[in-house]
């Protein structure tokens, strides 16, 4: 890829300016026009008339009481907010105005609402990608290796807090929580022995990284240790987060970084892996766990979609081709449990992005208009009480996921509100893809719901809400500024306090919980006991390590990434030359810390 | 709830929240700060924060009821040093120790031996841990009605 020094820059300034002064809907509307886009609406005037004119005979001879049926108010589903009421009944005049090839279309084909490959899930199934990490490497290897030799096609690994928060093994604040919640990792030593026997060009693997700042830390120990086991770059396959707004909002820390220096190396991430991992995607847009803190579905997609939307400006800005960058990005989203709207947004979202990536970016590629997806589904909607309720609540999610076709997927396990999973709850969460991929025949027609009239009217409203919520976000001057200035973390603590809220007036239903309350006490299940000595053995192998390497050699790699960064260049090669000489992980943080300094989130009780 | 009624005797009450060590998962401990407040109470949200971090504000603030919230696993490793601390400087028994999250129910019992005077799981109710909180307060002798 050539980057393209002379590169409008005033064009890009002003395209930015009219998003913030219009609202992307609008300068979409705008340009949509302008192509002279032609509609042909699916139903005629004459049959909608005479549907009208039925529906309201019909109406008419109902009673009293079923005709109340149909304004009760939609019940609140957790994870939502009743931004989208529901009639009882659909037909075409919800969707009049409904055109086949410009709104829903072949799969494969713009406007991409039926599915991004034109074969989907028979040409290419579902990616089974569990999550997996904890306690040190070397325990959480065995765990890949299990999950692998019984069907997963890719892994997703995920971080203790320590390594999450950028923090040695060693380090006081990792007492106590190392290899907690996922697997240690404080140098490209651990980084080989998480992947030992595992063969990485032909495996996709996903680095749930969240940050920008130790997706580039951790990235860089994972490119390096796949070179030293004899892989070539180039050949690599997987995904990283990189989300900045996993560090600026998701997350709680004792020490963040400020929301500008977040960004600044989220793109940075973006143009190192775009020239030198040609089939690493740079960045996956993690609406889950956005979702999971506290948002609707509707908030997760337009968070995600503003912040591709404001990196891919700023590739732009830094003389990028938006062709030369979409094509990896990639988006996360959770799977909750309204189950149709669930769907309907999926379709949304494909539409959407395709409409942003080509006629506000300007990318003129196919691939660059596909939104790619991997999902999971919802971990606040499991519960502790009745465990083993949680494998059909997963179940259900899981063939939504399928049913919106997303390319990936993890399901959940059943014990998520005890512990890590046991093994046995893991096969379960592999075995229950499996069976709607294998035994039920539903991934065998490609978007079987399409052209069902709730589904297209449902799909209708989702994009409208989410495109309302982006020009909110524009308007506040993009989402980087919307973060400064609270607006993410208030709306995060108002929803998680009303969704409590609501449940405690059992106006969200949970079985067991609020609804057909469990008589049980005591729900034994096998609960994951996290392996012993974690921290004693990262320890040892840590200060092995500090004691081999050339720590001169260290000291200056770390001061020339410093120096890096004070003329701004892309720190990303200097973060991958100081893993190769054995810089661990707390260090370079610390030198980030050094240069961009702290940041304290406005999170308001 | 009216916070104005029953809960009038916890409007003098303050409670310092902590998320323990390095865990992420704010949604919880937002949720309960909010709770508390809004029956009354004067709640100081300390966001993450080590042992040591925690026991400094105590001192500082001098709260009757700290809570800790715990979604990462670290309840035992953390939790046990926070009340070690507390001990050591005297703060244990004039103040009420609250710490919820996603625990095990093994777990539940050790923290309870190790000196929490509640424990709460991930569906604890909004009666249960306000009452919870008072007749830990009144059995310490800390609510002045």
């Amino acid at each position: 890829m050539q980057k393209h020094e002379n590169h409008e820059n005033k064009s890009l300034e002003a395209l930015k300016d009219s998003i913030i002064q219009k609202g992307v809907s609008k300068v979409l509307e705008e340009r949509l026009a302008a192509g002279g886009l032609k509609r042909q609406k699916l139903f005629s005037e004459e049959a909608l008339k005479e549907i009208k004119q039925k529906y309201e005979e019909w109406m008419n001879i109902l009673d009293e009481k079923t005709r109340q049926s149909f304004s009760r108010p939609f019940y609140t589903i957790l994870g939502s907010k009743e931004r989208l009421p529901r009639s009882l009944i659909y037909t075409p005049l919800d969707v009049s105005e409904l055109d086949y090839l410009n709104d829903i279309g072949f799969s494969g084909h713009p406007p991409f609402t039926r599915g991004i490959h034109p074969n989907m899930y028979r040409g290419k199934q579902i990616t089974i990608r569990p999550i997996v990490g904890f306690g040190t490497p070397e325990d959480t290897n065995k765990r890949i290796r299990f999950l692998l030799s019984h069907g997963a096609t890719g892994i997703n690994i995920v971080f203790d807090l320590p390594t999450i928060q950028e923090y040695d093994s060693t380090h006081p604040y990792a007492k106590g929580q190392v290899g907690l919640c996922g697997v240690a990792i404080d140098t490209i030593e651990d980084m080989k022995l998480l992947f030992e026997n595992v063969q990485l060009d032909t495996l996709s693997v996903s680095l749930t990284t969240h940050y920008p700042s130790n997706t580039m830390i951790l990235t860089a120990m994972f490119l390096v240790a796949a070179e030293e086991m004899g892989y070539e770059w180039r050949d690599l396959r997987g995904t990283v987060q990189n989300d900045p707004v996993m560090e600026a909002v998701v997350r709680t820390s004792p020490e963040s970084l400020p929301p500008t220096a977040i960004f600044k190396i989220h793109v940075d991430n973006m143009e190192f892996l775009r020239l030198n991992v040609p089939k690493w995607n740079f960045v996956t847009y993690n609406g889950y766990n956005l979702r999971e803190a506290g948002v609707d579905e509707i908030t997760e997609i337009a968070v995600a979609f503003s912040n591709a939307l404001e990196a891919s400006l700023e590739m732009m800005r830094r003389g990028y081709q938006p062709d030369e960058f979409l094509d990896r990005m990639a988006f996360f989203w959770g799977i909750g449990n309204d189950f149709f709207l669930e769907i309907a947004r999926m379709r949304a979202a494909r539409r959407i992005w395709y409409k942003l990536a080509r006629y506000i970016l300007g990318s003129s590629s196919s691939r660059s208009w596909w939104c790619r997806f991997h999902v999971q589904t919802s971990g606040i909607s499991l519960t502790r009480v009745e465990p083993l309720n949680n494998i059909a609540r997963s179940t259900l999610h899981a063939l939504a996921g399928i049913l919106g076709h997303a390319q990936s997927l993890h399901v959940s396990c059943y014990d998520e509100a005890y512990s890590v999973p046991t093994e046995a709850a893991h096969l379960i969460s592999l075995r229950i893809q499996q069976i709607i991929q294998e035994e039920t025949g539903i991934t065998e027609v490609v978007d079987p719901l399409a052209g069902s009239f709730y589904v297209e009217w449902l799909t209708n409203r989702a994009e409208e809400e989410i495109l309302k919520e982006i020009d909110l976000i524009w308007r506040m001057g993009g989402l980087t500024k919307a973060i400064e200035m609270g607006w993410l973390h208030r709306k995060i603590a108002e929803f998680s306090y009303t969704d409590y809220k609501q449940i405690q007036e059992k106006i969200i239903k949970i079985v067991g919980v609020n609804y057909y309350e469990s008589e049980k006490e005591d729900h034994q299940i096998d609960v994951f006991r996290y392996p012993e000595n974690a921290e004693e053995r990262q320890r040892i192998k840590l200060e092995k390590i500090r004691s081999e390497r050339d720590n001169e050699l260290v000291a200056d790699k770390i001061e020339k990434i410093k120096e890096a960064a004070k003329d701004g260049k892309n720190l990303f090669p200097y973060v991958v030359e100081a893993v190769r000489e054995r810089a661990t992980e707390g260090e370079l943080f610390e030198a980030f810390k050094q240069v961009y300094g702290l940041w304290t989130p406005l999170v308001r009780i | 709830m009216d916070a104005s009624g029953e809960n009038l005797s916890l409007k003098r009450i303050k409670v310092l929240i902590a998320k323990l060590g390095l865990d992420t998962h704010w949604r919880g401990a937002i949720t309960v700060a909010h709770i508390l407040k809004n029956a009354g109470m004067d709640v100081l949200y300390l966001g993450n924060s080590m042992p040591e971090d925690i026991i400094e504000a105590v001192i500082d603030e001098d709260p009757q009821v700290v809570g800790l919230s715990s979604l990462g696993g670290a309840h035992l490793s953390l939790g046990e040093k926070v009340l070690e601390l507390a001990k050591t400087h005297n703060l244990h028994n004039t103040k009420v120790y609250v710490i919820g999250g996603v625990i095990p129910p093994d777990d539940e019992q050790k923290l309870l031996k190790i000196g929490y005077d509640l424990v709460f799981g991930a569906n604890a109710t909004e009666q249960e841990i306000i009452n919870g909180i008072k007749n830990k307060l009144s059995e310490k002798g800390l609510l002045t009605i």
